[in-house]
């Protein structure tokens, strides 16, 4: 599972949480999620989302 | 009196996105956006990190693709700069001589990176807010360049960890006594200290510049401890100064104290009828501590301008939005939301060292604050509980 964030506003897209919010099932991979969602917060586009490295606790 | 033609001062995010909110919130009326930028509204949050890594082409900060802006009716006019206000006549001034009346005026004039006097006209300093600063400071940046950098803002700290990345060899000045002081309390500045110096970073704290010469090839700074460095680069970092200029002239309030700005209420009204500021440059209402306050963060310029343009049109509601940033600094992410300053009380999740946790300040047992590394989830959740409080639950 990878984390991809936006980088206009930080927002972070968690594959193993989805995004429920707005009908994205936990586990969903950033790759099938649709070209034209864009970021929640901000509005950027999915392609200026970039993908991080994140440690878990 | 009938709202016809709408004018806005300044194509950063908060005027750029006040012109799009007008259209969405049914304006069919002239929308004027105005900028002295050459640039068409772009993005300013990569331009310390990825734009001046050469990781993200220039191309990618564009806020929207070129043509939206007259797809969606905005008469998008750049490198354009607005020298005069006649407020009772309500018509702007543009410096090629052309008039410009408006029904309202929204002023987004953004800020400027404030100078240090030692440094003026000295070659080889740079600043960095616009997409124009970037590309002759990332050229300069090459391997092994000697750069300092004077203030660990958020800016500075950006800049520093991506000189760090560029291989160049990066030294840092900061006044205060830990970096990112004005966003990070200092239990969580000291770990940011550490994390530049373990990136190869040399950071001094609690000092600052006291001079700066040209000497042959290189720049000689001298800082207030005394010591000496050596650098082919200078970035000052040091924050911004809000352009209240125009607003000033026309008579306009702006605050004439520390945080400055054009006073605005909680709908960005000014004092001058039918104009409104946004963004950098407003001095607005803090609805959760009470007083007053400016932000200069991304997302609140945002926020702000869409919300300021709806109470141009008669749709307003007071604005309380959370401030809230975030930062990229050698590969580790921090969320900052709220006014952690404002706590006295630190509720901490996490592991403080390990650089993984986050932190909630309370003030009288509300939580005020949030500071998060490794939590971008988390730190938002505890935004919304912040913004929840309703103005009549403010604690200051």
């Amino acid at each position: 599972m990878k984390v991809y964030r936006c980088e206009v506003c930080g927002f972070e897209y968690d594959e193993a949480q989805g995004w429920p919010d707005e009908g994205i099932e936990p586990g969903t991979r950033w790759e099938d999620i649709p070209d034209d969602w864009s970021c929640p917060d901000c509005g950027a586009a999915k392609a200026d989302f970039v993908m991080v490295e994140v440690t878990r606790a | 009196m009938s709202v016809d033609t709408i004018a806005i001062v300044g194509t950063g995010v908060a005027g750029a996105t006040a012109a799009l909110t007008l259209r969405d919130a049914g304006f069919d009326g002239r929308v004027l956006l105005i900028g002295e930028e050459p640039h068409a509204p772009y993005r300013r949050p990569p331009l310390s990190k990825d734009v001046l890594r050469g990781s993200m082409p220039d191309e990618r900060t564009r806020l929207r693709p070129a043509e939206h802006w007259a797809t969606k009716g905005v008469e998008l006019r750049t490198g354009a700069r607005v020298t005069g206000i006649a407020a009772d006549a309500h018509e702007i001034v543009l410096l090629c001589g052309e008039t410009l009346g408006y029904d309202r005026l929204l002023l987004a004039t953004g800020g400027r990176p404030r100078t240090l006097p030692v440094t003026d006209g000295v070659p080889g300093v740079f600043t960095l807010r616009t997409l124009g600063d970037v590309p002759a400071l990332r050229d300069a940046l090459t391997a092994g360049t000697r750069v300092l950098v004077v203030g660990a803002g958020l800016v500075g700290a950006e800049v520093a960890a991506s000189a760090r990345a560029m291989d160049c060899a990066v030294t840092v000045l900061e006044v205060e006594r830990t970096p990112l002081a004005r966003v990070l309390p200092p239990v969580i500045g000291v770990r940011y200290a550490g994390l530049h110096r373990a990136a190869g970073v040399d950071l001094r704290t609690g000092t600052g510049l006291k001079s700066l010469a040209h000497n042959g090839s290189e720049l000689v700074a001298i800082d207030t401890d005394g010591a000496e460095s050596h650098a082919d680069v200078v970035v000052v970092a040091v924050g911004m100064v809000p352009n209240t200029a125009l607003a000033e002239t026309a008579g306009i309030e702006i605050d004439r104290g520390p945080v400055g700005g054009i006073t605005v209420d909680s709908q960005g009204a000014t004092s001058a009828p039918d104009v409104y500021a946004a963004g950098d440059v407003a001095n607005l209402p803090n609805r959760v501590l009470g007083g007053r306050q400016r932000v200069e963060h991304w997302m609140h310029a945002q926020d702000h301008g869409a919300a300021t343009a709806r109470a141009m049109l008669g749709q307003g509601t007071p604005f309380d939005v959370v401030p809230w940033c975030w930062s990229d600094q050698h590969g580790v992410t921090v969320h900052i939301t709220g006014w952690p300053d404002a706590g006295d009380e630190v509720r901490l999740d996490g592991d403080l060292d390990g650089m993984n946790f986050a932190a909630e300040f309370r003030r009288d047992g509300k939580l005020v604050g949030a500071v998060g590394v490794n939590r971008a989830a988390q730190i938002r959740l505890l935004r919304k509980e912040i913004a929840a409080r309703t103005s009549s639950e403010a604690i200051a």
